[in-house]
C-alpha cells in the first residue's frame, strides 16, 4: 500500500506556444519558460540489416533494414543502399520495432528509492490545482528512468498524481539521461492537463471534510473551474481586442497560473488526458467538454473503456489502459483482460500505459498480454498491429505522431532493436536508440548518479 | 480451439492430446495424451486407449502443468483493496498477533478466486499483514475451488515483518523490533516448556497473550516455519543468525537482496518466496533489488517461491506465471521456475496437493502454448479431480459487451 495508492488517479495537460502568441507583446508567457534545452548528440549514419520489423504503421516486414542518418529514419525496405562509412548491425533473428511510449509514467516525480524528499506527484492541498507543472517534480536522477530504457521505452508523458480534479500539467519527456528536466523535454511536445474523476479525488478531501466529498462535487468542481477559466480567458479577450484598437492606456490583466492552463486547453493547446475508470463518468466528461467547449485526448485507466467503447471512437477519445489490473478500487472492478482489444476492434484508439515503475519495463508483454487474450475470444489482431498500442497510438494521444512513433522515413530515429519477438516474455531489449543516438546496449550499468558510490548494490555481501 | 461442454467431471472420462507436459520432477514430455477418469489422472503415455465418448481436449501446442500458486497473495482476504470492509489480512490490533489465522477470514467465493482460477491459478498461500504487531498472525494455504473445502492448511507458517515495516511497528528502530521478537520467541519457549506454571500463574509475565503463544508454539519447536517479511541483505543475516540461535526454521519473504546473502540463505536451508520481477530500488533496503535475483539464488541451491508481479499478487495472483517467465529471461532455469510455481510448495509447506501426478485427483492446468509465454492462455483447469468452469465476472462482461458491440461472431470459452 505505498506509492500506486497516489498514482492511481492521474491525468495532465500540455501546452505549447505557436510562434504567433509568442510574438504577441502582451502574453506574457511569451517566452516559453522552462524550455526544452534537449539537443541530441550527433547519430551519424547506420542500418540494421536483415531484421524483422514492426513499423508501428501497421506493417510487418522480413529480412529488411532500417537506415538512419542524421537523427532521422533515411530508409526501410530490402537491400538498402547507403552512405559510404554508414556503421552496418546486424539485425539477423532480431526484431526492430519503434521506441516505446508510456503514456501515463510517474517516473521522476515518484522517484525510487521512495523517500518523503521525492514523494512530489500529487499537490495534495486543493482539489484544483492546474497552477502546477509535473516538470517541477521531476528528479532526473530517478533511476527507474535508466529501468525503463532498458525496456525499450524512448518516450514518457510525465503526469502529476490523481487526487485533485485537476492535477496539473504534465510532460512529454525523451528518456535520455539529463542533469536537468529541461534537458530531457520533448520539443515542440504539446503540455497536457492532467484531470482524474471518481474515487480518488473525493476520497482525499472528502476525508477532510472539504469539497468534493462526492462524484456530484466533483462535477461542481470541474464546473466552477471552467466557469472561472472562461472568465479569464475574456478578460484577456478584451485587453487584446483595446490594444487592436489603439488602447494604450489598456492594463493586461493578472496572470494566473491555473486559469493559463485551463484557457490553455480552452484554445486546442493543452491536450485533456483524464484519468476515468467507469464508463458513465466518461460520458459525464464527455459532456462537460462539450458544456465548456474542449477536447478530451484520452480517458486514462479506462478500466470500463470496452462498454463505452462506440462512444469513444465516436468523439475521438483514446483508452490508456493497463492490461489486466483491476479491484484495487471500487471503480476497478469491471475489468476485462480484453479491455483493450475491444476497444481496437470498436474502432476506438486503444493505447496501454503502465502507471508502475515495473509495468513500464514490460510494456511489450501488457501488448502481448493484451493482444492474446483478444485473439482467444475470436479477434483477428496482427502483431504488426498491436504494437502501436505501444508506439504509434500513444504518440498520437501525446501529438507527437508526426516526429516520432513508427518507422517511417524522416521521423526521428526512436527505434529498439529485440534479440527476438517483443512479443515474447523472454525477448530483451538489446539496443535503444533515440533520435538515433545509442542510448542503450543490453548489460549497460545504470546511468543515474544515484547509485555511484552504493558498491554493495552490485556485489554479494562479504 | 476446444469446444467443450461445462458440466460434472464425476464419471467422466477426459482425455487431453498431444500434449507436452511439464512433470513436477522436472522431466517434459512431448505428445502425450492424459486420460482423466472421474477425476483421477489415470493414464499417460504416447499412446493410450481413449474411452468411447470421452471428452476431449485438443489443440496445436498444448502444454499441460500442474495447478500454479502464488506464494504471497491476499486471495479472499479482499475484494476490493480501497474498500476496507471488504479487507480482512491485517488487525490493526496489538491484542491479536500470532493468533490470527486469516484462514478463518478466507472467503472460497470470493472474485479474487474465481478470477484468478480461470487463469490457472489452483492453490495459493494467503498471508496476513503487520497492522498492530510485527507479528501478523497465521499464513495458510488455500485451493481455488471456491468450495467449503478450500482451506488445505489451516496454518502453514507464522508471518512477521521486519525491516522497515518492522522498525515502525517497533517504535522506530529494527534493533527494537530484534528485540520484541526475540522475547516473543523466548517467551513462547518457555511457556510451552511450562504451560501448567502458567495456568497457575507460576511464570514471570509474558508480552503476549495466551493464544498468542499458544500459536507461537508449533514455530519454537519447529513443527512451523516463521515467514519473515524482509528484504535487506544484511536484515536477512540478522534473522538467520536468530533462526540458528533459537532453532527455528524460517522462510523468507521478500527478499529483494537476497541474491547477495545467496550461499547463506542455501547454507540454512531456508526457502524464500520473491517476486522475480522486483527490480526496482523502491526503498533503501532495496538498493541491490535486481532482475536475477531468482537466478543467483537458484545458483547457490536455494529452494524458490514464487509471487508477483507487483502488488498485483491477490486480484491479479496469476501474474505470477508472467513473474515466472521474466525469472527465465533472466537467467533461470526452466524447470526451476516452473518448480516455484508449482510442486516447490509442496515440497516446503506439505499438504495433499501434490498436482499431476498418476493415480492422484487431476490437479493440472492445459495451455494453449508455452506455459510461461505472456501470450499463452488457459484451455483448461483441474482442481482435485474437478473441472474448473473458466468463468468469472471478467468473462461475463467481457461476452456481454462483446455481443452487445457484434465484436465477434462467435465467442469461444
Amino acid at each position: 500500500m505505498s506509492r500506486w495508492l497516489f498514482y492511481v488517479f492521474l491525468l495532465t495537460i500540455v501546452g505549447c506556444t505557436d510562434s504567433k502568441e509568442q510574438n504577441n507583446p502582451d502574453n506574457e508567457t511569451a517566452n516559453e519558460p522552462f524550455a526544452s534545452t534537449y539537443q541530441p548528440a550527433p547519430s551519424g549514419s547506420w542500418v540494421v540489416r536483415d531484421a524483422h520489423i514492426l513499423t508501428g504503421t501497421g506493417s510487418e516486414l522480413h529480412d529488411a533494414d532500417l537506415w538512419v542518418k542524421d537523427g532521422k529514419i533515411q530508409a526501410i525496405g530490402k537491400d538498402l543502399t547507403v552512405d559510404d562509412g554508414t556503421l552496418e548491425i546486424d539485425g539477423r533473428g532480431r526484431w526492430l520495432t519503434p521506441g516505446l511510449i508510456d503514456v501515463h509514467s510517474h517516473l521522476g516525480v515518484y522517484p525510487a528509492p521512495e523517500t518523503p524528499a521525492h514523494a512530489d506527484g500529487n499537490e495534495m492541498t486543493s482539489p484544483v490545482t492546474p497552477d502546477v507543472w509535473a516538470e517541477h517534480s521531476i528528479w532526473p536522477q530517478d533511476p527507474q528512468f535508466d529501468l525503463a530504457r532498458a525496456g525499450g521505452v524512448t518516450t514518457l508523458q510525465i503526469l502529476p498524481g490523481s487526487a485533485n480534479l485537476f492535477g496539473g500539467r504534465g510532460v512529454t519527456v525523451k528518456n535520455v539521461p539529463s542533469l536537468t528536466v529541461q534537458g530531457m523535454k520533448f520539443p515542440g511536445a504539446p503540455y497536457s492537463l492532467k484531470m482524474a474523476c471518481g474515487e480518488n479525488p473525493k476520497r482525499v478531501y472528502g476525508s477532510r471534510k472539504q469539497p468534493p466529498s462526492t462524484a456530484m462535487g466533483n462535477m461542481a468542481g470541474y464546473r466552477k473551474a471552467w466557469i472561472d477559466a472562461k472568465e479569464y480567458q475574456q478578460k484577456w479577450k478584451k485587453y487584446r481586442e483595446a490594444v487592436a484598437k489603439g488602447d494604450k492606456e489598456a492594463e493586461p490583466p493578472k496572470r494566473d497560473l491555473a486559469m493559463e492552463t485551463l484557457v490553455g486547453v480552452l484554445e486546442g493547446k493543452i491536450l485533456v488526458h483524464n484519468h476515468c475508470y467507469r464508463a458513465d463518468e466518461m460520458k459525464q466528461m464527455i459532456d462537460l467538454a462539450k458544456e465548456f467547449g474542449y477536447k478530451i485526448t484520452a480517458f486514462h485507466h479506462a478500466v470500463e473503456a470496452y462498454k463505452a467503447a462506440p462512444m469513444l471512437a465516436k468523439e475521438g477519445i483514446c483508452a490508456a489502459v493497463w492490461a489486466d489490473w483491476w479491484g484495487f478500487k471500487q471503480e476497478a472492478f469491471d475489468m476485462v483482460r480484453e479491455n483493450l482489444a475491444m476497444v481496437d476492434a470498436a474502432g476506438a484508439c486503444g493505447v496501454i500505459h503502465s502507471d508502475d515503475p515495473v509495468g513500464v519495463q514490460h510494456l511489450n508483454q501488457e501488448i502481448a498480454k493484451a493482444m492474446a487474450a483478444g485473439r482467444k475470444m475470436g479477434l483477428h489482431i496482427t502483431k504488426a498491429h498491436a504494437i502501436q498500442w505501444a508506439t504509434l497510438f500513444p504518440a498520437k494521444a501525446l501529438g507527437i505522431d508526426k516526429v516520432t512513433g513508427s518507422l517511417e522515413v524522416g521521423k526521428n530515429a526512436d527505434v529498439v532493436l529485440w534479440d527476438g519477438d517483443p512479443f515474447s516474455v523472454y525477448t530483451h531489449a538489446e539496443k535503444v536508440w533515440i533520435d538515433g543516438v545509442l542510448q542503450y546496449q543490453r548489460g549497460d550499468k545504470p546511468r543515474s548518479d544515484f547509485y555511484l558510490g552504493l558498491k554493495d548494490v552490485s556485489e554479494a555481501l562479504q | 480451439m476446444l469446444s467443450l461442454l461445462w458440466g460434472t467431471a464425476q464419471a467422466t472420462d477426459w482425455v487431453i492430446k498431444n500434449a507436452t507436459v511439464h512433470w513436477p520432477n522436472g522431466e517434459k514430455t512431448v505428445n502425450t495424451h492424459l486420460l482423466i477418469r472421474d477425476g483421477v489422472l489415470v493414464a499417460a503415455g504416447p499412446q493410450i486407449d481413449v474411452p468411447k465418448g470421452a471428452k476431449q481436449i485438443e489443440g496445436e501446442s498444448l502444454h499441460v502443468t500442474a495447478g500454479l500458486f502464488n506464494a504471497n497473495t491476499h486471495i479472499g482476504l479482499e475484494e476490493v483493496s480501497l474498500v476496507n470492509d471488504t479487507v480482512d489480512f491485517a488487525a490493526e490490533n496489538d491484542l491479536v498477533t500470532a493468533s490470527l489465522r486469516v484462514a478463518d477470514a478466507f472467503n472460497p467465493s470470493s472474485a479474487t478466486v474465481l478470477h484468478n482460477r480461470t487463469q490457472g491459478i489452483t492453490h495459493a498461500l494467503i498471508l496476513p499483514e503487520a497492522g498492530g504487531s510485527l507479528i501478523a498472525g497465521q499464513a495458510a494455504l488455500v485451493n481455488l475451488s471456491a468450495s467449503r473445502h478450500s482451506v488445505e492448511k489451516q496454518t502453514v507458517g507464522v508471518v512477521v515483518s521486519l525491516g522497515q515495516t518492522g522498525k515502525k511497528l517497533a517504535g522506530g528502530s529494527r534493533a527494537a523490533a530484534m528485540a520484541l521478537l526475540r522475547e516473543a520467541l523466548m517467551d513462547a519457549k518457555d511457556y510451552a516448556r511450562h504451560k501448567e506454571d502458567y495456568q497457575r500463574r507460576a511464570r514471570r509475565d509474558y508480552q503476549l497473550s495466551r493464544a498468542d503463544l499458544e500459536a507461537l508454539e508449533p514455530v519454537v519447536t519447529g513443527q512451523l516455519p516463521l515467514i519473515v517479511r524482509v528484504h535487506r541483505a544484511s536484515d536477512i543475516l540478522t534473522v538467520l543468525d536468530l533462526a540458528k540461535t533459537m532453532d527455528i526454521r524460517i522462510v523468507l519473504l521478500g527478499a529483494e537482496e537476497g541474491w547477495r546473502v545467496a550461499d547463506e540463505i542455501a547454507k540454512a536451508k531456508v526457502p524464500v518466496i520473491i517476486d522475480p520481477t522486483a527490480n526496482t530500488p523502491a526503498s533503501f533496503e532495496r538498493l541491490g533489488a535486481r532482475s536475477d535475483n531468482a537466478t543467483y539464488l537458484h545458483k547457490a541451491g536455494v529452494t524458490l517461491l514464487f509471487t508477483g508481479i507487483g502488488w498485483q499478487t491477490t486480484h491479479n495472483a496469476f501474474l505470477v506465471r508472467q513473474a515466472a517467465g521474466n525469472a527465465v529471461a533472466n537467467g533461470l532455469p526452466y524447470n526451476a521456475a516452473m518448480a516455484a510455481m508449482t510442486s516447490n510448495l509442496w515440497k516446503v509447506f506439505g499438504g495433499h496437493g501434490a498436482g499431476l501426478q498418476l493415480n492422484r485427483p487431476a490437479d493440472l492446468v492445459v495451455w494453449d502454448g508455452d506455459p510461461l509465454e505472456v501470450t499463452t492462455e488457459v484451455e483448461a483447469v483441474f482442481l482435485d479431480g474437478q473441472v474448473i468452469p473458466l468463468v468469472s465476472h471478467a468473462t461475463l462482461l467481457r461476452d456481454r459487451y462483446a455481443e452487445r458491440y457484434q465484436l465477434i461472431h462467435n465467442s469461444t470459452n
